[in-house]
């Protein structure tokens, strides 16, 4: 290290600057307001988390209760009249056919898409909670 | 505020303060920026050719700082933690800028032949006002070499920039400085 080296490492040490009240008054206000809105942020998200899993929850619940409910339930009564019908050689193959068709009709396809838009409004909601 | 009830902020050491900031302890922090705002400003001061600027950017510096608080590991390492979150605060700054890294080859002397109490006094001045005249990569180059005290190695390794271009950054800023600071011969 030359003489100038350690003159120029000198002065840096020695060029402080002086404590600045404000300058650490300004950091504290914009922690605090970065605090107080991640506090908001994460209510948001809490909220938005709790809408989309009561949304996906009814869904869900419509889905099992209309799809997997009274149709399974109908199925099965289907199934059962139709071996019922088969052991007493009276065929109604149609009617389970029927049971089948309403089963993936317009009630359960309204289902499948209001759990499918409450999982992406959920997503969205998460993603602007996130910017 | 885990830590708040039995912490004095004025003659906490600053490690307690750091674990308490860790906790989301905004007083400890406070405390924490009282302590360390002079050498940050320095610090980017030394980097930006503007004040104001610099003390914008040490602000951000200590806002990303207690952001990412929790990632620090041990509180002894919290110079260098902040030193890197205040240099990347600055190439970022640089980056939005679109700030080229030009070259500035106005090296006319600036310091005065006399070596008084009153010139020593102003070293700092001219100290400020000659690493005015680097480039930016020199000035940080420099800083981070003669100021902090870091290795060729360690800047490029805070900075991102090709080893040899921080040698010569450090080499041809250096020079620059003799020649600004050194008395005429």
């Amino acid at each position: 290290m030359t003489d100038f080296d350690a003159l120029l490492t000198r002065s840096f040490a020695e060029a402080h600057e002086p404590a600045d009240d404000g300058f650490s008054v300004n950091v504290g206000h914009a922690v605090a307001r970065r605090e107080s809105a991640a506090k908001l942020r994460n209510v948001a998200q809490a909220m938005g988390f709790a809408a989309a899993a009561a949304a996906v929850t009814y869904g869900l619940y419509g889905l099992a209760a209309g799809a997997f409910g009274q149709d399974l339930l109908a199925m099965v009564g289907i199934e059962f009249a139709r071996a019922h019908s088969a052991l007493s050689q009276a065929p109604s193959v149609e009617t389970a056919s029927r049971g089948l068709t309403h089963m993936l009709g317009a009630g359960t396809l309204t289902t499948i898409l209001l759990t499918t838009a409450a999982l992406a409004g959920g997503a969205v909601a998460y993603r602007a909670t996130q910017d | 505020m885990a830590a708040r009830g039995f912490l004095n902020l004025a003659q906490a050491t600053e490690a307690a303060l750091i674990v308490a900031a860790q906790g989301r302890d905004q007083a400890a922090f406070g405390e924490l920026v009282k302590r360390r705002q002079g050498w940050a400003r320095a610090l980017l001061r030394r980097m930006c050719s503007s004040h104001a600027e610099a003390d914008d950017l040490a602000q951000d510096a200590f806002i990303k700082a207690w952001d990412r608080l929790r990632d620090l590991e041990t509180p002894a390492a919290f110079p260098g933690w902040f030193r890197r979150i205040a240099v990347t605060t600055f190439l970022m700054a640089k980056r939005r800028q679109k700030a080229v890294f030009e070259e500035i080859d106005d090296a006319s002397p600036i310091a005065s032949e006399e070596s008084t109490p009153e010139a020593a006094a102003g070293a700092k001045i001219d100290l400020e006002k000659a690493l005015g005249r680097l480039s930016d990569a020199e000035r940080l180059c420099v800083t981070l070499n003669h100021g902090e005290g870091l290795s060729h190695a360690e800047i490029v390794e805070i900075t991102g920039l090709p080893l040899g271009t921080v040698k010569s950054h450090v080499l041809r800023g250096t020079e620059k400085l003799r020649r600004l600071l050194e008395p005429a011969q």
